[in-house]
């Protein structure tokens, strides 16, 4: 689940040297979108904005091709084009202007993107999965080793956790295994974390790519 | 064909294989199967069934349940609830690990079974998520929060090269501009320069070094956290919409000027409409009543002006946007006061009924929108403790209410007073959102002891009757159900005014305060206006005609108002004021595709599903939606603004609802 940030103000201060457009996607604000920031950001450095265009989904191909063929003109007038979206709308904004509409403009963004887990509609959850397409949660209790141990460690490299049972990576976290273990005793399974073997992960699954029906 | 593309499935899983299944299963006599109808899809109402759980059947005890979004934490908590796993051994899932994880942790001393592996949908790599945006684009994210598509041209490095490689470790490319890895497939720096040279950009050498920790997991955790709090605080769902308060927030009410002619409408409460008793040509004063209440659940309707009656002829009702039959009335613009305006006198000291009698004569109705008639209200046939007055106005845009608290609180709490007599209730609480300060204050300062003046976050909708009730009192008002069910009535802070207004000097409604605001529009404000005021005569001093064809004009705020096409028609009790909202460019249309992204089910403050109201919808089998419980919608109209498709759910809500209702 993408959730985007402001870009430091002295960096994206650059793109509104020039006359600009600017594109506001709010269609995650549900989630986490900087809307407040970015407004006030606009409206204290707003001498060469030529129009600020709000749309929702602006990953919506259908959406912003609708928003682009409806401002067109507009973008003769200006020098450079900036998007406050998650990349995927800025990648969608800059194939249709550069690829499809032959618009050679600069298109700069406004936001830095960051995931929070969870893939379900707006909210986030506290739980991820990483579709590494051979689930282990039978093995270890129902809790992912991949997403909630840091290191994503089913064997290997680990200094170990600490007597509080913290992670060596940041002891404000609970180590997943002890976290598994200490399930699978509640459970009444913990042997099988001792005589089962758990299988080698095969990584060439999850990073297996996935055809497009495009 | 168009559409078909960007329907791609995303969040997707596969069973496990069936031996792995089987050894899984050895020895275990009974399993309780959760499984998830898979999201990010096409959409279908029926997700092909699982034939694994009709193989396991064959020898051991099975029960299941088949869950749309088995993540949302929410809903599955009170499904899990309801079910009695104690006859069960084990607990299975069929669905991505999100779902696995959370059925796992919520019932914690049963093992659960993954029976799936979830399919990755990244591309490339491993060592980072990503992510695709919500409405299905071939584009994608890795979220590594130091965005890079500012210098390569908007085609994003660590996505697109196979390698992620911002710098460092390549063989090249080929002299085809192939990638090293995979041969069928462009290089991503190649894209770039190529991207850069038509933009006349040139690849900037200084790159920022990548920060695989610029974004720490606490942060992430924390924003984490805050979601599922905002989206759970006070009641389920809801939105924040932008507020757009400001506008009119600090703008007195002004009186509006007068109406040239108006059209009073017979039907401007919900019930039986009025009948009218003024004959065409017949002389009006203000005041004067010229429709009567037909039944119990009616109301009276008076003139609002002096003058004559020029016709009685139908008009475009502005709910329901059908002819309906209304008295227009030519204002000769004396203002003549009916005698019928007479105060009542020494209501302390009258019975419950005779101040009721009062006010049904008034004709006062709900003036939050519903226009549900007062007296019919105040009479429950149910003994109830608490009355509740709403001062929520969640609406954007709209402050009328908002206004009213500011400029009438004394006369407001005069009002409750009146109220509490006749219900004979002791605890009132006046909820009101933390947006309206000013007014929280003046309430607070004026009000007796036993008012409770309550003050409720932001989020729309939290002025619906229902979800009111339950964050004020905690009681929750049955399926079907009314507020008096759970003892409590719910008035409007606007019916309150009217009320006193009535009582004290004997003023039936023949006007009230609305506002009108938007975008980019002359004279927003709060104004006080006559009822039957046309609509033809109030868009001309907010904006020119030329502009009349860019703009939606609502009656109402942006989420619940109903959009005014003919102007033929004009304000009635209900209206809480205009909105002037710029046409968007992408339009909600009916057809297009559910990707069942799920965030209407996040949305909709009643718990419901509403992209099967798309589903059906588009299939014209309104009928079933009583199945998904359509009655109990309350039309917020959160699903739609949020349907990241924009599919126009409300259209086959209320069709739904029309149709169960003819059933």
């Amino acid at each position: 689940m993408l959730a985007t940030k402001i870009k430091n103000e002295d960096e994206i201060l650059k793109y509104l040297e020039k006359k600009v457009i600017v594109f506001k996607c709010f269609g995650c604000k549900e989630v986490y979108f900087p809307e407040e920031g970015i407004n006030e950001f606009l409206k204290k450095n707003n001498q060469n904005i030529i129009e600020i265009i709000k749309i929702d989904y602006l990953c919506n191909e259908e959406f912003a091709e609708t928003i682009v063929n409806k401002n067109i003109k507009k973008f003769e007038k200006c020098e450079n084009i900036i998007v406050f979206s998650c990349g995927v709308g800025v990648q969608v904004i800059s194939k249709i202007l550069i690829e499809d509409k032959k618009v050679y403009k600069n298109i700069s963004v406004g936001c830095d993107s960051f995931c929070l887990d969870g893939f379900q509609g707006i909210t986030a959850q506290k739980y991820s999965c990483s579709g590494c397409e051979e689930c282990y949660l039978n093995w270890t209790g129902g809790i992912c080793p991949f997403t909630s141990c840091l290191k994503g460690l089913l064997n290997g490299p680990c200094g170990g956790a600490d007597k509080n049972g913290k992670c060596e990576v940041n002891r404000s976290r609970d180590c997943a295994w002890i976290k598994i273990y200490e399930k699978m005793k509640k459970l009444g399974i913990d042997k099988n974390l001792k005589e089962n073997d758990i299988f080698i992960k095969n990584y060439l699954l999850m990073g297996k790519k996935k055809e497009f029906p495009l | 064909m168009e559409k078909e593309k960007i329907i791609i499935e995303y969040t997707n899983y596969k069973l496990k294989p069936e031996n792995e299944i089987e050894e899984l299963l050895k020895g275990t006599k009974s399993i309780y199967i959760f499984w998830c109808k898979k999201c990010f899809t096409k959409a279908t109402l029926d997700e092909p069934f699982p034939e694994i759980i009709g193989k396991i059947k064959q020898e051991k005890k099975v029960d299941f349940s088949a869950v749309d979004f088995l993540c949302n934490n929410y809903h599955i908590n009170k499904i899990i609830e309801d079910i009695d796993f104690s006859s069960f051994e084990v607990i299975g899932v069929i669905s991505c690990g999100i779902g696995i994880q959370l059925v796992s942790d919520i019932i914690d001393n049963k093992i659960v079974i993954a029976l799936s592996d979830t399919i990755s949908f990244s591309e490339n790599s491993t060592n980072f998520p990503i992510e695709h945006g919500i409405s299905l684009s071939p584009e994608k994210c890795g979220g590594c929060g130091q965005c890079y598509l500012n210098i390569t041209g908007g085609i994003c490095p660590i996505i697109n090269c196979a390698k992620g490689l911002l710098n460092g470790p390549c063989g090249g490319a080929d002299k085809n501009g192939m990638c090293e890895v995979n041969k069928n497939k462009k290089c991503a720096w190649i894209e770039i320069y190529e991207r850069l040279k038509k933009q006349k950009e040139k690849l900037n050498p200084t790159i920022e070094i990548r920060n695989y920790n610029i974004i720490p997991d606490e942060e992430k955790e924390k924003r984490t956290d805050e979601n599922i709090e905002r989206r759970q605080s006070g009641f389920y769902g809801g939105l924040y919409p932008e507020e757009e308060k400001e506008k009119t927030e600090n703008i007195k009410i002004k009186k509006y000027q007068d109406p040239p002619y108006v059209i009073i409408f017979l039907s401007q409460h919900t019930g039986i409409p009025s009948i009218p008793i003024v004959k065409v040509g017949d002389k009006v004063k203000v005041g004067q009543k010229i429709g009567s209440s037909s039944g119990f659940i009616s109301s009276n309707i008076h003139s609002s002006i002096s003058g004559k009656v020029l016709s009685i002829e139908e008009k475009i009702h502005p709910v329901s946007l059908t002819l309906e039959p209304a008295i227009v009335i030519e204002n000769n613009g004396l203002d003549d006061l009916s005698s019928e305006i007479q105060p009542l006198e020494n209501w302390y000291n009258l019975p419950k009924e005779k101040i009721l009698d009062f006010i049904n004569e008034k004709g006062i109705v709900g003036l939050g929108g519903a226009m549900f008639p007062t007296h019919v209200k105040l009479s429950p046939p149910k003994k109830v403790d608490t009355l509740i007055v709403n001062g929520c106005e969640c609406e954007p845009f709209l402050n009328s209410d908002n206004r009213v608290m500011i400029e009438y609180y004394r006369e407001i709490i005069k009002g409750i007073e009146i109220v509490k007599k006749i219900l004979e209730v002791k605890n009132v609480i006046v909820g009101i959102e933390d947006n309206k300060k000013v007014a929280i204050n003046l309430l607070k300062q004026y009000s007796s002891e036993n008012i409770k003046i309550s003050q409720l976050p932001t989020k729309y909708p939290e002025g619906a009757e229902k979800i009111l009730i339950k964050c004020l009192t905690g009681r929750q008002v049955p399926k079907k159900g009314l507020p008096f069910d759970v003892g409590v009535v719910v008035l409007n802070i606007s019916t309150i005014l009217a009320i006193y207004r009535a009582i004290n000097y004997g003023f039936p409604l023949i006007s009230r305060v609305i506002t009108i605001s938007g975008e980019d529009i002359k004279m927003t404000g709060n104004y006080e206006i006559k009822i039957g005021f046309p609509l033809k005569h109030i868009i001309p001093s907010f904006i020119d005609e030329n502009e009349i064809s860019e703009y939606d004009i609502k009656m109402g705020g942006p989420m619940m108002g109903i959009c005014q096409e003919n102007f033929e028609t004009a304000v009635i009790k209900g209206t809480t004021g205009y909105t002037f909202l710029k046409k968007t460019p992408v339009n909600f249309d009916e057809d297009r595709n559910c990707i069942k992204c799920g965030r209407c089910v996040d949305a909709c403050p009643v718990e419901l599903y509403p992209f099967y109201f798309a589903l059906l919808g588009q299939e014209k089998n309104f009928l079933e939606m009583g199945k998904y419980n359509v009655n109990e919608c309350i039309e917020c109209g959160c699903c739609q603004y949020i349907c990241s498709s924009k599919i126009n759910l409300l259209k086959f809500i209320k069709e739904g609802k029309k149709c169960l209702q003819q059933k």
